[in-house]
């Protein structure tokens, strides 16, 4: 009996982590792959949640329509904020794509006729063929439908020559533009793709929440997302999925016990240490494995592969 | 692809299990278990660790006292740090994982309006949510009927302070300093009808949360010609605020809604916040009434810290009071519909500290009124009896 | 008739002159060599010729097309590649995927889009990759990450990436650079190829002079933006200035 209603909270947590998946796999393809830092991917999210909330619940579209809808105006807007970075990149497009997050936050305050401002708003369950999805159980199969479809999309975009572009730009912008690649189109490109992945993501935030507000979407979040990606190994799609995961399950499972754990000590809480937390590993990652939670899988395989033979060679 | 069916499956099973549910859950023979969400490492986790202190110093009193029926009061507190998608795993473990009998005292408005639809599909009461969003005691929401609010809503408070100000001067031209959140929104709707209702305009100037600044929405106030500024902040915007505006040589009379009354902002706001007047729905914990008498004492007996005792300690025992009288009339086998009805048996019950409190199964606002008090001399005084 | 007219090509860094009237064609079928010493403003050329740089000056012309006018992006849509001097690659990308890069204008949207569901498409892809790499004798190599890869093998797959394009014209920039005598032998015998096999144009710039003296059919020489001598080997080797100013010192250098 414990386990059966405590899996509720476990799939919950799940649930979360797959929302938040769809959204990784394409701020991967703009960060990872393309090397356009965004901290403001919160922001996406948040336009995406907010447009499928008033197109269902206010212009009566059906869940389905919105579902297409949505990721397609967060696309636009990652469209104009491609604008600034064809000029722009590493922390200065950080900081830009910030202030973007805060210009959002303003604007659902501003549209409050819509957004009922700061206030929240809230959100009807998404309904499929008829069909009212209502449980855990429900939003788990919705979700990770989905989660399995973005990631075999966003491998497909990685591997294909649009992921070879993207990867170009970040390495080699003289070596992409020599080989025919079009800077500025591929940049707008990125935006868009990991705009759409984002609003995607917010369509099913919002539903599957059923309570949308301006604090859900804040700065810390879009940070958060920043390390999913750098911790599950940039320009990987699985990492990112690994990352997301890891993230995810160490803020909500993880990082509760262990502050638990130091608050006996310490006077502190949760929060206070999971900056710190996320912080390291951030930096140990950054130091020694900057490949990520992906390559550390893959070298792992390859060892294993090989072994006993000479391992060392080509663990290195 | 094959191998990712496979994965979903597996991922699926490992949370099957067989579905039985306790009939009464977090109560046992000696104890029963609520669940707290407060902001512990948030922006407001000043108040995060205060709150639940005051209020297990009374639950403290009550389970040294044979508790309730002969069962123990304990809480859990979980931290949400201000998100709303922090509150609701928060709440989906309390309720789901510790199994908690009710939620009481969860802190913010986005906070406890996220974790309604869990509220209503588990069924479980929240008592005393910690925020005066007069949404609270919204009954047509989901979980509407599950919720008892205990404070005066932001909405309310500010159309009585306007209503004041009018009395007192009908020709004021008023100015409102709000933050631009879901507390803002509040006042923003409490305004607007207090604006309807007398034929005023009020000059409204927004921050944001967390601000320090507030030289430009003062100046604004000067440019306005404005006489009476309500305050809609915590505890360190009304004394930027005052202070600001000494500097800039400008005095109106300042007023404030309810978190702006604690004793912090009359200290630290010294003379700039001399004839402050403060709006709040429940009596001072250094007064005279019963509750902040009792208060007191409990304060000594069990060697409160000073740095915990004010005003956010106090609303965190009294608030206390409140769901141990639900629970007592809950009766000795309590279930969760028996809370609920228990609470709603109240009828002008008297807390010590709030204004009679009646809820019924059509209302879970507590009260409507507010008290307002006024730093005089440094000190803060009661200028008069509930008003509504 | 596939042509190169650079013509009175002049650019300058904020008063560092870098090309200072520039005048030459590459004619079609050539290996025509650019050799000069340091600081001479080969790579500028380069730069000016895929539109990197904005001569102030002069004009350049592939096929009567006025390259001036094109995005940098654009030029190698005119049948023009180039590999880099300081090599130019993605590290955590395969060879096969790295070269591949360098086929973006012959893989339109169309193909991409079936490629997501139709194994064909990628392997026809992946076949114009593989078609470089047996040419360039590197076909083992597909598969391997960039990254950590010897210093020839990576200088190669710069190479292989002009290639997969199916240009008109290569501009080759030291590709010989760092490279052991052996080696430097085997991209003497490639650049030939390229010529021979897949009938492109090459412009290379080097400053091996054996491997420059034996492979070409005309040399051009750049001293601080001016062409000192343009024509043969043999006339180039033995002009006055040349030897006085240049072939001089790269003898002991
Ligand atoms: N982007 C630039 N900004 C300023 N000066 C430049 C720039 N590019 C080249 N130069 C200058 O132009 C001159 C020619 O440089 P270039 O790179 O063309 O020489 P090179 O002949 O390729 O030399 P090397 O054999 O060392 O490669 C040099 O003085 C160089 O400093
Ligand atoms: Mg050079």
């Amino acid at each position: 009996m414990e386990i059966s209603v405590a899996s509720s909270y476990y799939l919950f947590i799940l649930n979360i982590a797959g929302i938040y998946i769809i959204l990784s796999v394409g701020l991967d393809l703009l960060s990872g792959y393309t090397g356009l830092i965004s901290l403001g991917h919160g922001a996406f999210l948040a336009i995406g949640a907010y447009t499928s909330a008033i197109l269902v619940d206010q212009a009566g579209l059906p869940f389905m329509i919105s579902l297409i809808i949505s990721p397609l105006v967060a696309g636009l807007f990652g469209f104009v904020i491609g604008f600034p970075a064809l000029r722009i990149t590493g922390m200065y497009l950080g900081l830009t794509t910030m202030g973007f997050g805060f210009i959002v936050k303003r604007l659902i305050i501003a549209l409050r006729e819509w957004t009922q401002g700061a206030g929240g708003l809230e959100v009807s369950s998404p309904v499929i063929f008829g069909y009212t999805i209502t449980s855990d159980w429900d939003n788990y199969y919705l979700i990770f439908t989905f989660v399995i479809l973005a990631v075999i999309i966003g491998r497909k975009i990685g591997k294909s020559k649009i992921g070879r572009a993207f990867m170009a730009i970040r390495d080699s912008e003289q070596a992409a533009e020599a080989s025919g690649i079009n800077l500025a189109k591929y940049k707008m490109l990125a935006f868009f793709i990991s705009g759409l992945f984002a609003g995607f993501a917010g369509a099913l935030f919002a539903h599957t929440n059923h309570f949308i507000s301006t604090d859900h979407f804040d700065m810390m979040l879009s940070i958060y997302f920043i390390i999913m990606v750098l911790v599950g190994g940039v320009s990987s799609i699985y990492g990112a999925v690994l990352g997301t995961l890891f993230i995810v399950l160490l803020d909500n499972l993880f990082v509760p016990l262990l502050g638990d754990w130091i608050h006996g000590y310490l006077n502190t809480n949760t929060g206070d240490i999971q900056l710190l937390i996320f912080g390291l590993i951030m930096f140990l990652f950054i130091i020694f494995q900057p490949l990520g939670l992906y390559g550390m899988w893959l070298k792992i395989r390859i060892y294993w592969r090989i072994f006993p033979f000479n391992p060392r060679k080509r663990f290195t | 692809m094959r191998k990712i069916t496979g994965l979903l499956v597996i991922l699926g099973l490992l949370f099957i299990g067989c579905g039985k549910q306790a009939p009464a859950p977090g109560v046992t023979d000696t104890e029963i278990l609520i669940g707290n969400i407060q902001d512990l490492s948030g922006p407001m986790k000043e108040l995060g660790a205060v709150l639940p202190a005051g209020s297990n110093l009374y639950f403290r009193y009550i389970n040294e006292n044979g508790g309730v029926h002969g069962r123990q009061i304990k809480m859990i507190v979980e931290d949400h740090q201000y998100n709303p998608q922090k509150a609701v795993v928060a709440a989906k473990k309390l309720i789901e994982k510790d199994q908690v009998f009710c939620l009481y005292q969860v802190i913010g408005t986005s906070t406890t309006e996220a974790i309604r639809p869990l509220l209503a599909e588990s069924g479980t009461p929240l008592i005393a949510p910690a925020t005066q969003s007069g949404t609270m005691s919204d009954m047509s929401r989901p979980a509407g009927d599950l919720i008892f609010h205990t404070d005066t809503g932001y909405d309310k408070q500010t159309n009585i302070l306007v209503d004041y100000i009018i009395k007192q001067d009908a020709n004021a031209k008023i100015g409102l300093i709000y933050q631009d959140d879901d507390y803002g929104e509040n006042v923003l709707k409490g305004a607007a009808e207090a604006e309807k209702r007398n034929g005023v305009s009020i000059q409204k100037e927004a921050y944001q949360r967390g601000a320090t600044d507030f030289t430009g929405q003062v100046g604004n106030l000067i440019k306005g010609g404005v006489n009476n500024v309500i305050i809609a902040g915590i505890v360190k915007e009304p004394i930027i605020v005052m202070k600001t505006a000494a500097a800039m040589g400008y005095a109106p009379q300042f007023f404030g809604t309810s978190p702006t009354m604690d004793h912090r902002v009359a200290l630290a706001a010294g003379p700039a916040g001399e004839g402050f007047i403060a709006a709040n729905f429940a009596y001072l914990w250094n007064s005279d009434a019963p509750a902040a008498v009792q208060y007191r004492e409990l304060c000594e007996k069990y060697e409160v810290p000073e740095a915990y005792m004010g005003m956010y300690h106090f609303y965190g025992f009294i608030t206390a009071k409140i769901l141990v009288e639900g629970l007592k009339r809950a009766g000795k086998n309590p279930t969760r519909k028996r809370l609920v009805n228990g609470l709603e048996t109240l009828n002008k019950w008297e807390s010590g500290a709030f204004p009679p409190i009646t809820y019924s199964s059509k209302d879970h606002a507590a009260t409507e009124s507010v008290i307002l008090v006024q730093v005089k001399d440094g000190v803060q005084t009661v200028i008069t009896d509930w008003v509504d | 008739m596939a042509e190169l007219n650079i013509q009175n090509v002049h650019m300058q860094f904020s008063g560092v002159v870098a090309l200072d009237g520039v005048t030459f064609d590459v004619k079609e079928g050539e290996i025509f060599s650019l050799i000069g010493p340091n600081g001479s403003g080969k790579s500028t050329l380069f730069n000016c010729i895929n539109g990197f740089n904005r001569p102030q000056n002069g004009s350049i012309k592939f096929n009567n097309i006025n390259l001036l006018k094109k995005q940098p992006h654009q030029i190698i849509t005119e049948g023009i590649a180039r590999t880099f001097q300081n090599i130019q690659n993605v590290p955590y990308m395969t060879i096969l995927d790295n070269i591949l890069l360098g086929a973006h204008k012959r893989i339109d949207n169309k193909s991409t889009m079936k490629r997501w569901i139709s194994r064909k498409q990628r392997q026809n892809e992946e076949a114009m990759g593989l078609e470089i790499l047996d040419f360039l004798g590197i076909a083992n190599y597909e598969q391997k990450y960039m990254a950590g890869q010897p210093y020839g093998i990576q200088k190669l797959t710069e190479i292989a990436r002009a290639l997969v394009a199916k240009p008109k014209l290569v501009l080759m920039d030291e590709p010989a650079a760092g490279m052991n005598e052996q080696e430097t032998v085997e991209i003497a015998k490639i650049i030939s190829e390229i010529r021979e096999d897949l009938g492109i144009t090459v412009l290379v710039v080097e400053h091996d002079m054996s491997l420059v003296m034996s492979i070409s059919d005309r040399i051009c020489v750049l001293d601080s933006g001016k062409i000192l001598a343009i024509g043969q080997p043999e006339e180039v080797k033995n002009h006055p200035d040349v030897i006085k100013a240049f072939l001089g010192d790269s003898a002991d250098a």
